[in-house]
């Protein structure tokens, strides 16, 4: 089963439409990178999702049930914009609080879990205000972990979080999804995502732009041989030849060969050509550069 | 999975939310000073203005001027109902002050769950707004209740202080009438505690705007009072205030649900 099935989503802001006819399939235990330009519609739709705002139409689904079916609300963990805490309170009692909430029997023992979690013991007997960003992006997540929900929603999580944090995030949320978790998290940090994204939804203008598992991704962004030589040009027009595709990476000034072997270019380049390559390496689309690609397409 | 999760029945919710609020406000400080203010004032007001009574004369006019003060500890909890919408001193500073203290801390502590984003938090995990604006009303009662006691126990001190009279009889009054008058007061509390708290689910995070218009309203509602809850209450109203104050929580409560689950919450 699907854990967020959207159809046909629509929210408008008086005159913007900020989600425009929007569908959306997360299945249950993904790690689903949500992508998109500011102003495209995530935060929004995580807001939809979570409740915090109404639909102007479509439909929300989560686990085959309305979004709204108090049974499933109580399974989502969240982290959206800003960890919701008091900030003259201390993170134990911000805790204590949310783990009421959420009916939680033995407080204590799971207040004390996500923080260690997170790795934030230390800092329960801090007054939130105090902390700092990272402390409070970590919280934040120790907060959307509490009562082990099934559907966590995180908005910009790894904000502010420094490499620690960052190695951190990435362990949790694997490890959750590999106990059947499934987690939606938006982020800039596309380096960061692809690490850990086993789907992607790509968002424009409140459209979902594509949707795709990573192993789609991984054959949409393939690896290629990226080189230097004295006569760029004329290696360009050969290797374009002879290996089908040799695109020009106008910034650093290399040639892409895709599809091929670093040894076997290098080697017809200076055999048959003389053409001396000065750098030689082998690697493969990012996601960055495929979402930066796929968005200047767009807006072509 | 080492938390229980509880998906229950409409009594088994509200308990937990009464227990998170109640958790909330009596960690908050700011409901201590405020409790604190509401036993501290009376004693300040009755000891202050025990050196402001008698008549002065102006001397290039010679017009004589009285002003009245205090003269019966009684009068600061009210006055009797001929004397209720009178607008001398007594009348304007006694219990009724403390309807704006409560409708202030309404707005302080609902507009804190608004300006922290505790609000996210919560609507994710309960999605019944009704829930949420009938455990407010609850133990923001429960506080104001607290408040109105505690003004009571100040103005006993502040009057013991000032050395004012606690004849019942000076005032028209009578033990039965004030114990009335404290009743119905406590309850016509629940009409500027569910005012507040409407403004406060409109107004959100913009606490100026949720106090503004709570003390606006406590304006128009301040003649009301002394009418409603008169020194000299009698049996019928306490039953107007015992009945009507929760109705018109009930009323503005569904408002306030209503209201919560059509704007959004962050």
């Amino acid at each position: 089963m699907n854990a967020i099935e959207i159809r046909n989503l629509t929210k408008t802001f008086r005159e913007k439409r900020a989600v425009d006819g929007l569908n959306m399939t997360v299945p249950q235990g993904a790690i689903y990178g949500f992508i998109g330009e500011n102003g495209s519609g995530k935060s929004t739709t995580e807001k939809l999702i979570c409740g915090l705002i109404q639909p102007s139409g479509g439909e929300i689904k989560l686990w085959g049930k309305d979004h709204k079916d108090q049974t499933v609300r109580s399974q989502i963990g969240v982290l959206i914009e800003a960890p919701g805490c008091f900030p003259n309170y201390t993170v134990w009692n911000n805790m204590k609080l949310q783990a009421a909430n959420l009916g939680i029997k033995n407080e204590d023992e799971e207040i004390r879990r996500v923080l260690h979690l997170v790795r934030m013991d230390g800092a329960a007997s801090n007054k939130f205000k105090n902390c700092s960003l990272g402390m409070k992006q970590r919280i934040g997540i120790a907060f959307a972990l509490l009562g082990s929900p099934k559907l966590l929603v995180l908005d910009e999580p790894i904000n502010g979080l420094d490499a620690d944090g960052m190695r951190i995030m990435r362990e949790i949320l694997t490890d959750l999804s590999k106990r059947g978790t499934t987690v939606l998290i938006s982020s800039h940090i596309l380096g960061e995502l692809e690490k850990i994204a086993t789907h992607y939804g790509i968002l424009r203008g409140g459209k979902m732009l594509r949707e795709m598992a990573a192993e789609q991704l991984n054959a949409d962004c393939p690896t290629y041989v990226a080189l230097k030589t004295d006569d760029t040009e004329k290696a360009r027009a050969i290797l374009e030849r002879a290996f089908g595709r040799a695109d020009m990476d106008e910034p650093s000034g290399e040639i892409r060969v895709y599809h091929a072997n670093a040894e076997e270019v290098a080697k017809y380049l200076y055999g048959n050509f003389g053409i001396a390559v000065s750098e030689i390496r082998t690697a493969k689309i990012s996601l960055e550069e495929y979402y930066i690609n796929l968005m200047q397409e767009g807006r072509k | 999975m080492n938390a229980n999760i509880k998906n229950s029945d409409f009594g088994k919710r509200l308990k937990t939310m009464l227990k998170v609020d109640a958790r909330r406000m009596f960690t908050m400080p700011t409901v201590w000073i405020m409790l604190g203010v509401s036993l501290a004032l009376p004693i300040l007001i009755l000891v202050m203005t025990s050196f402001m009574g008698g008549t002065t004369v102006n001397p290039q006019t010679g017009v004589e001027t009285t002003v009245e003060t205090f003269t019966n500890v009684w009068q600061a909890i009210g006055s009797a109902g001929g004397n209720a919408m009178s607008m001398d001193l007594t009348s304007m500073c006694n219990i009724n002050l403390l309807y704006f203290l409560v409708a202030i801390f309404v707005c302080l502590f609902v507009g804190e769950d608004f300006r922290s984003g505790y609000v996210k938090n919560l609507f994710t995990v309960r999605s019944k707004k009704l829930d949420y604006v009938l455990s407010k009303t609850i133990v923001l009662f429960v506080a104001a209740t607290g408040m109105f006691v505690l003004y009571f126990i100040g103005a006993m001190i502040g009057g013991g202080i000032a050395g004012l009279s606690f004849d019942v009889a000076a005032v028209d009054a009578t033990a039965g009438g004030i114990v009335a008058c404290m009743i119905s007061k406590v309850f016509f509390a629940l009409v500027f505690v569910s005012i507040a708290l409407t403004l406060a689910t409109v107004g959100k995070a913009k606490l100026w705007l949720s106090i503004l218009g709570s003390l606006a309203a406590g304006m128009l509602l301040f003649t009301m009072i002394p009418i409603m809850t008169p020194l000299d209450a009698g049996v019928f109203e306490v039953v107007l205030c015992v009945l009507g104050g929760p109705l018109f929580a009930a009323g503005l409560g569904a408002l306030s649900a209503f209201l919560l689950g059509k704007t959004a919450i962050a």
